[in-house]
């Protein structure tokens, strides 16, 4: 199976060498940072990947353009790539990718934080009235075990009977 | 207090009795201050009556004694058939008796005017002899037992002094009373058969018409004479010597008894049930007819006497009577092999012999179990050894019929309780077999006892001995603690004896105890099945709406007055029942709406509160849904908190996927931008 997809991918990669040479190495330059994200990227969900490679692609993207609807050769690939200006535009893409690779997590994870927070709080609040309600057994019946009991004050529970007799007649 | 003047069945209309008396129904003034001693009977005071509608009655009133049972089903009867021959009953009920300083039952009789007969006769009024006696005497007694049987009363109480003449003339003589005791506690063991004489008091039992003539014959003997002839004989040589040379020959034996009474008096005093005469053989007498002459029977006797616990005896009757008084003793004899000889050689009762050696290898083949036990091997040996005789167990003499009485009697003064519960699980009762001429009698004996038996293997409330005490007790009255001094003996005196005693009852404990649930399952004629089931919950909540609800049933069905006090009392120990509920509002609803209730004094409406059964399926789905909400909340907190590292580790990858998803969008947006620009 691997070495079906090895073989149709050299095969595909050589026929773009020949098809789109220009194109191919213009890429193979330009996407440098999201292969290396890629690369270095070792979890599941590769977000790392997307986020660099996808403004990667950002930045990329007009030059490709002004490649295929321009001049499509091999000389105005190189011209792209050996400009400074280019690069900084490809790159710094990339790097705008990296950085907000880095800097979202922490803004999201305290907004979550503190979404969470005000959750728990709400559904809390809710057991509290459920049990001062229908009393502690409702903890027992869940049978959820202590973990599931929230951190709260007494429940005042009114289990004593009034004394009936002292309001009897005489 | 409240109790003597002023209980609703004691009301008086005019004035209030003095101190020391009642009025029993708003009418009849019980006199504490005027004692009638000649009225007495062993177990009742006599004491004079005045009937307020009608002053001009003479009547007399029998203050029972607390705890004895009366024969409230021959009570009835009497009053609802008064006739010729014995003495009327006029009413009766429970009054405060203020000696006794509590509750007891009084029974109201016409008052004979000629007193005690026996007194008068002995006094030379009226005078009589031998000729008299049949036509002054025995024909009016005649009549009596007659008029007793026809109302389906077992008299089981005559003796002389229980004998009265209704006039002052003393010519109309009557039998006395016999509803204050059970059927032949009061009787001397002279008075009655020999078969029932050897069973303890307690346990004589009913009897049928040949034990009233039994009694009418020793009765005759006592009046003819105008002694008792066997009073120099003590205690239990009586007995003994009845059984060994039978009863006529020891009561008649040297009587100076007239020749023309002797062939009813042989017949009276017959020890076999079978040939004792009846009514109507006497009545065939009385007109003159003649009956084939009996022959005089001996009991059967051994030729050599067996020496055992101190007595020669010279039959297995009397051998029997005396095992079972001494069991271990018994149990060696029974083992002995002279003793075998001696049944077979002199009693020449082989088969007895053998029956009873197969009685000691049943027993050393059950050894480890009650059938091995020494009290169960005298028992079945007393059985046979005497089958005409009472059931013999643990030194206890019960006649079947009797059992009830008995049962009674050892548990009012604690005695052995557990032995006669013993009788029931055990089958000892399976040993009689004794006169089952009756077919019909073994099998109501059978079913009665099986009954007891199911009872009796019920622990729970409404079962147990006190179902058995009152199931074989109609004239008992409820023994539980909190109504034994009101003397309840109707289930419609329950509630308010049960209403009295709140006004004293320490308030933690229920209105029920074991007695009154018992006396409730015995005497209320509803299906209380279900309370019962209710009642013996081990949940306290459902238990004690088990217990609310049998008394809500009974103030409903009997239609009884409100009962302030007793609504009270349960209106304090509901707090279980209410703790039923889930929910803590509906609880608290209810904890208001209880005293209202109890001012009401209605125990139906206090039930429908507690166990209404709409407001208990809301409570059960509302606790339903709130537990559903209380799983999802716990469990949607369960998934916020996570554990440990958790929630900063997904926040983390929330972030990154942002970042991702931003970043996905940013170059889509973007990309379709300048494409589109570069196109156009």
């Amino acid at each position: 199976m691997q070495f079906k997809l090895i073989f149709w991918g050299l095969t595909i990669f050589a026929l773009l060498l020949i098809v789109a040479l220009p194109t191919v190495l213009f890429l193979g330059f330009a996407m440098l940072p999201a292969l290396v994200a890629g690369i270095i990227d070792r979890t599941d969900e590769k977000s790392a990947t997307f986020c660099v490679g996808g403004l990667n692609f950002c930045g990329v993207f007009p030059y490709l353009l002004d490649l295929w609807f321009g001049d499509h050769s091999l000389s105005q690939a190189i011209t792209y790539l050996t400009d400074v200006f280019t690069l900084a535009v490809m790159y710094g893409a990339a790097g705008v990718g990296w950085m907000l690779y880095l800097s979202l997590p922490p803004v999201i994870a305290s907004f979550i934080q503190v979404m969470s927070e005000r959750r728990l709080e709400q559904l809390r609040k809710t057991q509290k009235t459920i049990i001062q309600e229908w009393g502690e057994e409702i903890i027992t019946d869940a049978d959820l075990g202590g973990g599931a009991m929230p951190p709260m004050g007494p429940v005042e529970v009114e289990d004593d009977v009034p004394n009936a007799r002292a309001e009897a007649p005489a | 207090m409240a109790e003597s003047p002023m209980d609703a069945d004691e009301i008086a209309d005019n004035d209030p009795p003095p101190s020391g008396s009642a009025v029993l129904r708003d009418r009849f003034l019980i006199d504490g201050s005027k004692p009638l001693p000649t009225f007495d009977s062993p177990n009742a005071r006599a004491f004079a009556v005045e009937d307020r509608r009608d002053l001009s009655r003479d009547l007399f009133a029998l203050i029972t004694t607390p705890g004895v049972p009366i024969r409230t089903t021959e009570i009835r009867r009497l009053k609802s058939s008064p006739g010729n021959g014995i003495i009327d009953v006029v009413e009766w009920g429970t009054v405060f008796w203020p000696t006794l300083e509590r509750r007891t039952t009084a029974i109201i009789f016409e008052r004979p005017l000629g007193g005690p007969a026996l007194q008068q006769i002995r006094k030379g009024n009226p005078r009589l002899t031998e000729y008299d006696i049949p036509r002054k005497i025995i024909q009016p007694l005649i009549d009596g037992i007659r008029h007793a049987h026809s109302a389906g009363i077992i008299h089981r109480n005559i003796r002389p002094d229980n004998l009265f003449f209704l006039d002052e003339e003393c010519q109309d003589i009557v039998l006395g009373e016999c509803v204050s005791a059970p059927a032949g506690f009061d009787q001397p063991t002279i008075f009655e058969p020999i078969e029932r004489a050897v069973a303890n008091p307690a346990g004589r039992g009913e009897g049928t018409m040949v034990d009233d003539m039994f009694a009418l014959g020793a009765t005759l003997v006592v009046i003819i004479t105008g002694r008792n002839p066997t009073d120099r004989i003590k205690g239990e040589d009586l007995l003994y010597q009845r059984l060994n040379i039978g009863s006529y020959a020891t009561i008649c034996g040297n009587a100076k008894i007239p020749m023309s009474l002797l062939e009813p008096l042989r017949g009276l005093l017959a020890d076999s049930p079978e040939d004792r005469w009846t009514i109507d053989q006497v009545e065939m007498w009385l007109s003159g007819l003649k009956q084939t002459p009996m022959q005089k029977k001996s009991a059967s006797k051994g030729d050599t006497p067996f020496r055992f616990g101190g007595r020669d005896h010279v039959n297995a009757r009397t051998l029997a009577h005396a095992f079972n008084r001494q069991i271990p003793d018994a149990v060696q004899t029974l083992k002995d092999e002279n003793f075998h000889a001696w049944l077979k050689r002199s009693l020449r009762a082989e088969e007895l012999s053998e029956t009873l050696k197969g009685f000691i290898d049943n027993a050393v083949f059950h050894k480890d179990d009650y059938q091995g036990t020494d009290d169960h091997l005298i028992a079945r040996a007393c059985s046979v050894m005497d089958p005409y005789g009472p059931i013999r167990y643990k030194g206890m003499s019960i006649c079947m019929d009797g059992f009830g009485p008995m049962l009674a009697s050892e548990m009012i003064r604690n005695g052995n309780v557990q032995d006669l519960a013993e009788m029931i699980n055990r089958d000892v009762w399976q040993f009689w077999t004794g006169n089952r001429a009756s077919f019909m009698d073994t099998i109501d004996i059978a079913r009665s006892f099986t009954q007891l038996k199911s009872w009796i293997g019920i622990n729970d409330p409404g079962y147990g001995l006190e179902r058995c005490l009152y199931e074989q007790n109609p004239g008992i009255t409820c023994q539980s603690e909190y109504v034994i001094e009101e003397s309840v003996i109707d289930i419609e005196g329950l509630l308010p004896a049960l209403d009295q005693a709140a006004n004293n009852a320490d308030g933690r404990s229920k209105p029920a105890d074991r007695h009154i649930i018992a006396f409730i399952a015995a005497r209320f004629n509803e299906d209380i099945d279900p309370h019962l089931r209710a009642l013996a919950s081990p949940k306290e909540g459902t238990s004690v709406i088990g217990m609310l609800s049998i008394l809500a049933f009974l103030q409903w069905k009997l239609r009884a007055d409100p009962v302030y006090g007793l609504a009270s009392w349960v209106g304090g120990v509901l707090g279980p029942a209410i703790n039923g509920y889930h929910s803590r509002s509906t609880r608290a609803d209810i904890e208001r709406e209880i005293p209202r209730l109890v001012r009401k004094g209605s125990l139906p409406e206090l039930f429908d509160l507690i166990d209404n059964a709409e407001k208990r399926q809301e409570d059960q789905e509302g606790y339903s849904d709130a537990l559903d909400e209380y799983i999802a909340c716990a469990m949607e907190v369960e998934e916020i908190e996570g554990t440990g590292s958790e929630l900063a580790e997904k926040a983390e990858k929330t972030g990154q996927k942002t970042a991702a998803m931003i970043s996905i969008m940013t170059t889509m947006i973007a990309v379709s931008i300048v494409f589109i620009s570069e196109i156009l």
